[in-house]
């Protein structure tokens, strides 16, 4: 039984990888191999459904929906790794003073957990109606500040355990300072725990931005993005369905990619890590 | 079980103290002269004087934080800048769609996730173990708003066995019938959470399933049937009662987006169209209400928990 579960996580994890490895491809090269330029418009061709001479058909304005879909893969990554980034810098050295130090943890976690009593996309609202104007680094921002407690909380966790280890209690004893147990001691062991809950921060990350370029408050609808994509087909959802349709399978096989990442790089690196992340 | 309850319930007071604390602050990033951010360009200097007398915007900013306090426990939460009616008002008559949107999604997470969760683990491993664990792993990755938009082409635009949008109040014409425009976007939203729960019921069935008392039940002769609803089911409720509780807050977040794309007037599309709007005081009204309930409900959760399980208590 073991051993077949094992083959079926292997293809999962396969599977995933095949398909992050494959977008990040076309997130880099698309804009050279798109058969359309995706702004092109076409009001000759408006709304037809796929066809050889458009894959995935085109929209309301006669732009290919393939080229479109596939020049939007790299937004989405970018705003993707950004969001992770801005949790990490933000999420790492909170969370591991937190987790150190009793008296920051205790102020800072109250806050950090006040902060997630807002719903994620309540907040990534409320921070873009504050910031003003849509745009990519308010983007990264609304959605990372909503991300970042979640990093903070995952790295408090995990340095709680990792300060009572028996070498933290040796370096300390030796006459280590706090500075070089934190970053030579802690810090480094930290890795597992942050690069898993990294890979559900992209997750999750393009999932929310996709719902704010739906709702319109995301980045500039000039910029081909799928939520933007999704936005603009609702009117012609009954008519064109496809316009929605193949931005949606692509996010949804990217969330998917990245949930079987996460998932499988947990089990490998640290199973105790179920109960954490 | 007092002393537990006193505890969790300073918790609560703190974590709500906090959230109006993050909200003042917020507000107070925006750029630009308080009184136009809360009133709007085309305010009269009457209005002006007003908003600065109860908002004390004239005041130390620590004046402003207290009376910010004060208003906000006597149940002012301001003005709508469009609607130029109290921000109160405004949510509570949204507040019927998104209470019955987020009642029927629960029973489609609950009806979906715990049926689910608890087939894939009596027979561990097998076929259908296996596809259910696809479906739902496929379920946790679906955007719920374009779930939403995909049974809107079949069942509203192909098949026409349900409506495609808006919603009429059920309590205003009394009209029962008019739940039938919240099917589909229940069902979307809580499609996507019903994976949550069904991974948990399947873990917390597995762990029951392998006691003692479920071989002894066996042993005795029980019906199948009768040893995993009454002796295991019951016995992993605890922590499968617990994940649906923490659905709350992504049901909340997920009804934003699908209340927006079913046209429903709950509180979601209210607070989408006072972003585009920039409503401040409204959006400020929605992010306080909304998070004071997830921090009731947690408090809630907790005290249930722990009379559900007494070793809680004691921790």
């Amino acid at each position: 039984m073991g051993f077949i579960e094992l083959i079926l996580r292997r293809k999962t994890l396969l599977f995933a990888v095949g398909i992050l490895f494959s977008l990040v491809v076309i997130s880099i090269f698309a804009t050279y191999f798109v058969p359309y330029d995706p702004d092109a418009l076409s009001l000759s061709d408006r709304l037809r459904p796929p066809s050889t001479a458009h894959l995935f058909g085109t929209d309301h304005f006669g732009r290919d929906i393939f080229s479109r879909t596939l020049v939007g893969t790299r937004v989405t990554f970018i705003l993707g790794l950004s969001i992770s980034a801005f949790a990490l810098v933000f999420g790492v050295p909170l969370g591991v003073l937190s987790g150190y130090y009793d008296r920051v943890g205790m102020v800072l976690m109250r806050v950090i957990d006040a902060v997630m009593a807002f719903p994620a996309i309540i907040l990534a609202l409320a921070l873009m109606a504050i910031m003003g104007k849509p745009g990519m680094v308010n983007v990264i921002i609304a959605v990372g500040m909503v991300w970042a407690p979640r990093m903070v909380r995952v790295v408090y966790s995990s340095t709680l355990s990792l300060r009572e280890n028996t070498y933290v209690e040796a370096a300390r004893a030796l006459g280590a300072s706090s500075g070089r147990i934190l970053i030579r001691h802690i810090v480094v062991n930290l890795l597992s725990p942050v690069i898993v809950q990294s890979t559900f921060t992209f997750a999750f990350s393009i999932m929310e931005v996709a719902a704010l370029n739906f709702l319109g408050v995301g980045i500039p609808p000039y910029i081909p993005s799928w939520g933007g994509m999704m936005n603009e087909g609702r009117t012609y959802i009954i008519r064109a369905p496809w316009i929605i349709l193949f931005p949606g399978v692509f996010l949804a096989l990217s969330v998917l990619s990245f949930n079987l990442l996460g998932d499988a790089l947990r089990d490998r690196l640290d199973p105790k890590l179920r109960n954490i992340v | 079980m007092f002393s537990y309850i006193v505890r969790r319930a300073a918790g609560m007071v703190v974590s709500v103290l906090l959230v109006v604390t993050i909200t003042f602050v917020l507000m107070q990033l925006i750029p630009g002269d308080p009184s136009s951010v809360l009133l709007g360009p085309n305010a009269t200097p009457e209005q002006i004087e007003g908003l600065k007398r109860t908002w004390g915007l004239d005041q130390p900013i620590w004046v402003q934080f207290y009376k910010y306090f004060a208003n906000f426990f006597h149940g002012n939460l301001g003005e709508s800048i469009f609607f130029r009616q109290p921000v109160l008002r405004i949510i509570g008559q949204r507040a019927e769609t998104s209470i019955f949107l987020g009642i029927m999604a629960l029973m489609v997470v609950v009806g979906l996730g715990v049926p689910a969760g608890v087939i894939a683990a009596v027979r561990p491993n097998s076929w259908v173990d296996n596809s259910l664990l696809l479906l739902a792993l496929a379920g946790a990755s679906i955007p719920s708003f374009w779930l939403g938009l995909m049974l809107m082409v079949l069942f509203a635009g192909k098949l026409h066995l349900l409506p495609s949008s808006g919603y009429t109040s059920v309590i205003a014409t009394g009209n029962i019938a008019n739940l039938k425009n919240l099917v589909l976007p229940a069902f979307a939203l809580g499609f996507v959470n019903a994976a949550l729960v069904a991974r948990t019921a399947r873990s917390s069935m597995l762990d029951v399933l392998r006691v003692d008392y479920i071989t002894t039940a066996r042993a005795k002769g029980l019906r199948d049937s009768v040893v995993i609803l009454k002796h295991a089911l019951r016995n992993a409720a605890i922590p499968i009662t617990t994940v649906i509780s923490f659905t709350f807050a992504s049901l909340i977040s997920g009804a934003v987006v699908t209340e927006n794309v079913f046209a429903l007037p709950g509180v979601g599309s209210l607070i989408v169209q006072s972003v585009l709007k920039r409503d401040y005081p409204v959006i400020q009204g929605i992010m306080l209400v909304v998070a004071v309930l997830y921090v009731v409900i947690n408090f809630v959760t907790d005290l249930t928990y722990a009379f559900l399980d007494p070793r809680i208590r004691y921790r």
